[in-house]
């Protein structure tokens, strides 16, 4: 050769490259192997291990970081006091306890993706869908599975009772403010799941939260909080749902036969994963066994490949991550 | 009692609908192919977008999760192949919602399946082509029952909310579920849902031979279809 290089040029690129350049028949030529294998190395049904550390961040009531492969989440929670008579339409008494935390929004999720977590969310960004939508989801279900007890979160005054009242009736109960809950969850790294990790970042967060001691000063008209740590109490957790997302990458397309289209199901997708497939189901559950049953959530838009054979065979993995996970939360 | 639809009520959209169901009315409006703005284009299928407007105030977190929601569904029944680097429009506004507060999780899983259906209606009338053609219903478990297509009233105190949608051949293509259950029971759910939906597009005659077929419903989204068929075709007769 003219400048004395005899190598000839490689005739094959390097894996990363065919990636790169088509994804999804990439992910395809993983899978259709006899023994499928994904490109992260995992088989299709098996989920990454997570890591979960709380109390990582000194200045919030509770956090924690939750590691899952490639996807790291930090969430942190801050108590906030809400005083009643700041209340513009304070709860009636005969509202339900368990519509109380909704009827005043007592918990506040916010979920920040634009922190340079993944080159699909540019930092300095507004939160775009996924980011809103994310946030939405964990409200909905932070209000659906009354994971969290009211009366934590209420502060409360015994208030002796004045001449006019009946002389028998003992010091009345009188609530004076509540305990607002901000839950900031940040994604320091993406690479697919972004709801289960954090989903599974906020409950360590809540596991991790301590609330002081706050009481009612009755001379100076205000809520005071105890520095004391020994009254300061944990927030306690009725049960601690774990979410399982499984995606489906599917070769049905409207070019081809539907008899050729082959399917497989990805359990707790990545990045690449998530961005090939077009279906996704995720299901959220309960270890303990409560009355009305295990699932408290099934979500699934899009896509015509799952039906219930598909969806029992999700659940039955799901039932098996929730036991792990929610052992591992527990001892956290 | 069957939900209602009207087709084409808008002029100026290339595809309009009125959807009502026992709980909601929506308005839906489709636009497309349109032209696509750069930063949304799709080198090879059209790019969806979804907008709904709530009833009052404008649209925050809930809206765009109903949105994502929407659109994936929309992905699966148009054939985006056939407009590369094009835009399919979508605007859904809420125009009539239940007078009772509902506890959020469930008023929104409630409102699924009329977004869904005034939007698929609104595709069709705009003549934008399909895949498949879909129906999304309702069903709230109260009491260990069933009902399917459910009131205001059996809304409050279920203890699951669950919003399905078929394709005609029996593909399961939207699936929320929120409260308390287990996998048997939303199986069954599930099913009688499949029933439901595939009643309202039962071809007519095989609807009535069909065992305890006039209780699931009358193929209400056959009937409007045909209707706007028969309608637009109404000059060749004349002439």
């Amino acid at each position: 050769m003219a400048n004395g290089v005899n190598a000839s040029p490689g005739l094959s690129f390097p894996r990363e490259t065919f990636q790169k350049l088509t994804p999804g028949p990439f992910l395809h030529a993983h899978l259709k192997r006899p023994s499928p294998i994904r490109p992260n190395g995992r088989l299709p049904e098996q989920q990454r291990t997570p890591t979960v550390n709380a109390g990582s961040l000194t200045h919030s009531n509770g956090s924690a970081v939750v590691r899952c492969g490639d996807t790291a989440i930090v969430c942190g929670i801050r108590a906030e006091i809400l005083l009643a008579s700041d209340l513009p339409y304070p709860p009636s008494e005969d509202l339900d306890d368990d519509d109380l935390i909704e009827h005043l929004g007592l918990l506040v999720p916010n979920v920040e993706l634009s922190t340079g977590c993944s080159p699909a969310h540019l930092p300095g960004n507004p939160p775009g869908t996924l980011a809103q939508s994310l946030t939405y989801r964990i409200l909905a279900l932070l209000h659906s599975s009354n994971i969290i007890d009211p009366s934590d979160l209420k502060i409360t005054h015994l208030e002796a009772q004045t001449d006019e009242d009946l002389p028998d009736v003992g010091p009345r109960q009188v609530k004076k403010a509540y305990w607002t809950l901000y839950i900031d969850i940040l994604a320091i790294a993406l690479d697919g799941n972004a709801f289960d990790t954090a989903w599974m970042a906020v409950m360590a967060a809540f596991r991790d939260t301590i609330l002081p001691k706050a009481y009612w000063d009755q001379d100076r008209e205000m809520v005071l909080c105890s520095p004391r740590l020994a009254e300061a109490a944990r927030l306690k957790l009725r049960d601690i749902p774990v979410a399982s997302t499984f995606s489906i990458f599917s070769t049905a397309s409207p070019l081809k036969r539907k008899d050729q289209a082959e399917s497989w199901i990805l359990a707790d997708p990545d990045a690449l994963e998530e961005e090939n497939s077009k279906e996704a189901l995720t299901v959220v559950l309960v270890s303990k066994h409560s009355a009305g049953g295990n699932m408290l959530r099934v979500e699934k838009s899009g896509g015509a490949v799952l039906d219930k054979v598909f969806t029992a065979t999700c659940v039955r993995l799901a039932e098996a991550r929730c036991r792990e996970l929610s052992t591992m939360l527990e001892a956290v | 009692m069957s939900p209602s639809l009207a087709l084409h009520p808008l002029v100026r959209a290339d595809g309009s609908a009125t959807f009502t169901s026992n709980l909601y009315t929506v308005l839906a409006a489709a636009n497309g192919p349109v032209e696509v703005s750069r930063r949304d284009e799709l080198p090879e299928e059209a790019a969806i977008e979804v907008n709904i407007r709530p009833s009052s105030g404008v649209g925050g977190p809930r809206e765009r999760w109903m949105e994502s929601v929407i659109t994936s569904l929309l992905r699966s029944l148009l054939l985006v192949h056939l407009h590369p680097r094009m835009l399919v429009q979508v605007t859904l506004q809420i125009t009539a919602e239940p007078s009772i507060k509902l506890k959020r999780g469930v008023a929104d899983v409630a409102l699924l399946p009329t977004l869904a259906n005034a939007a698929f209606a609104a595709l069709v009338d705009g003549g934008l082509p399909l895949e498949r053609t879909m129906v999304a219903a309702l069903a709230v478990v109260r009491e260990g029952e069933v009902v399917v297509e459910p009131t205001e009233k059996d809304l409050v105190g279920c203890q699951s909310v669950h919003a399905m949608a078929y394709s005609m051949k029996g593909e399961m293509l939207l699936t929320e579920s929120t409260g308390r259950f287990d996998l048997e029971l939303w199986e069954d759910v599930s099913e009688r849902l499949r029933e439901t939906t595939m009643a309202a597009m039962a071809k007519a005659g095989e609807d009535e031979g069909m065992e305890g077929g006039a209780e699931k419903g009358e193929p209400w989204l056959r009937h409007a279809l045909k209707e706007n068929v028969v309608k637009a075709n109404a000059w060749r007769e004349g002439g």
